[in-house]
């Protein structure tokens, strides 16, 4: 069905992520002194800048809603039993947020910077070196210019390990094959790639460039944060300190539990927790197509999501923080607890 | 690398009849059937859906509410003012 074009359309993400990061990445210094103001450059004198630099922001937006959706489809259709490629997908979702993160910093507005400090700070809960090890990744005793350089650096590198990443992905899908919205053996019933998969991609790529252009061209800054219109300021902390969209839903756990090492754990095992979705599978059947309790537990995990991605974005103050709280209890309960439990009533 | 046709699964005694597409119509009851079906595939799924949907929105509502609130001046802490 539909939901199998997010593979392709993250593909199309990849190289639309990294044609205008290239062309980006002609006319940007990495430098604190210059950095900011050679992305308005690019915005106002670059020919057509400000629709590349529209399009690589909001590109990664598109990636993520691309990335969770694969995820999704993964999660509802029991796709992750093709365990090797779920499991390369997970280290992918991994280098996509590490990618996303790093380039966040590269316009260093206000947001780059602070955003850059909190996450880059939790680091120090590792026990030991963990002063040591933030120092080491800053390249100084603060978020400076030592940080902006490398950021730019494993920006602009981390790109082509997800390429790379992408190809052994694709390596071990190509093993099975994909999953279906049955859950059954396709073996027997294959269709060839052309015409149907070819244009059934093209489709999807058609509709993914009309939005990606649409948010572009009609509203680029809807997801942004307008503190990254001022160029980054160690002296003034801006009130809200908050990551992009894609980011809140972590953020909300890891505010959630109210210890360092503890908050960061959470956010780690927010992400780690899909790895062993497989090994909890009860179910005798594959995906949720035939079973009704986990459906509506599947349903309950896109709310939970949602409602951490809002408290995410919230203040820490009084209902949020037990809100928060509850969310994120919730989110690993239904993958620990009651997904497992729900495959095990049903059978 | 990967699997191959012919060498994907062998399936025996299977019969498919097929009907020349100049012989029939290209969306035979496109909306005397698929409209129905559109409520049917809604009806079985809205229980599923919906109240997850509907007590995210609740808690959106009475958490935004509940903030709100906490933001006023409680009359009583001023009774004894003069």
């Amino acid at each position: 069905s539909g939901v199998w074009n997010f593979g392709s359309l993250l593909g199309l993400c990849l190289i639309t992520q990294i044609l205008t990061g290239v062309f980006l990445g002609m006319d940007y210094t990495s430098d604190i002194s210059t950095g900011f103001s050679s992305v308005t450059h690019i915005w106002r004198d670059v020919n057509y800048g400000w629709l590349i630099r529209n399009l690589h922001g909001n590109g990664a937006s598109f990636f993520f809603i691309c990335i969770y959706m694969d995820i999704g489809r993964g999660l509802y259709y029991g796709s992750y039993l093709y365990k090797e490629t779920w499991n390369i997908g997970v280290v992918l979702l991994l280098l996509v947020m590490m990618t996303a993160f790093v380039g966040y910093v590269v316009p260093w507005g206000q947001m780059s910077f602070w955003g850059g400090t909190v996450i880059t700070n939790l680091l120090s809960g590792v026990p030991y070196m963990g002063n040591t090890l933030v120092q080491w990744i800053w390249g100084g005793f603060s978020v400076d210019n030592g940080t902006l350089t490398r950021f730019f650096g494993f920006h602009f590198l981390l790109a082509f390990v997800i390429g790379g990443g992408t190809v052994v992905h694709l390596l071990f899908l190509h093993e099975t094959g994909s999953n279906n919205p049955g859950g059954v053996n396709s073996d027997g019933d294959k269709i060839s790639f052309h015409p149907y998969f070819s244009y059934k991609d093209l489709l999807g790529f058609v509709i993914m460039l009309l939005g990606l252009t649409s948010l572009g061209v009609f509203s680029p800054n809807l997801v942004g944060d307008p503190e990254n219109f001022t160029p980054g300021n160690p002296l003034v902390t801006p009130p809200h300190i908050q990551p992009e969209w894609y980011f809140l839903f972590g953020y909300g756990i890891l505010r959630s539990i109210p210890n360092k090492v503890g908050g960061v754990l959470g956010l780690l095992f927010s992400i780690l927790v899909l790895m062993v979705v497989a090994i909890l599978h009860t179910s005798k059947q594959r995906g949720l197509t035939f079973r009704p309790v986990t459906q509506f537990l599947f349903w309950t995990l896109v709310g939970d999501m949602i409602i951490l991605t809002w408290i995410g974005g919230m203040p820490v103050e009084h209902p949020y923080i037990i809100i928060g709280q509850i969310g994120s209890v919730l989110y690993f309960g239904l993958f620990l607890v009651l997904v497992p439990l729900g495959g095990w009533v049903e059978n | 690398m990967g699997r191959h046709f012919g060498d994907l699964a062998k399936i025996r005694h299977v019969i498919t009849y097929s009907i020349s597409p100049f012989e029939q119509r290209a969306f035979p009851n496109y909306f005397s059937k698929g409209i129905p079906n559109v409520w049917r595939r809604f009806k079985s799924s809205v229980f599923k859906v919906a109240p997850p949907m509907i007590l995210m929105y609740l808690t959106y509502t009475w958490g935004n509410h509940v903030h709100e609130q906490g933001k006023r001046k409680n009359p009583a802490d001023y009774e004894k003012d003069q």
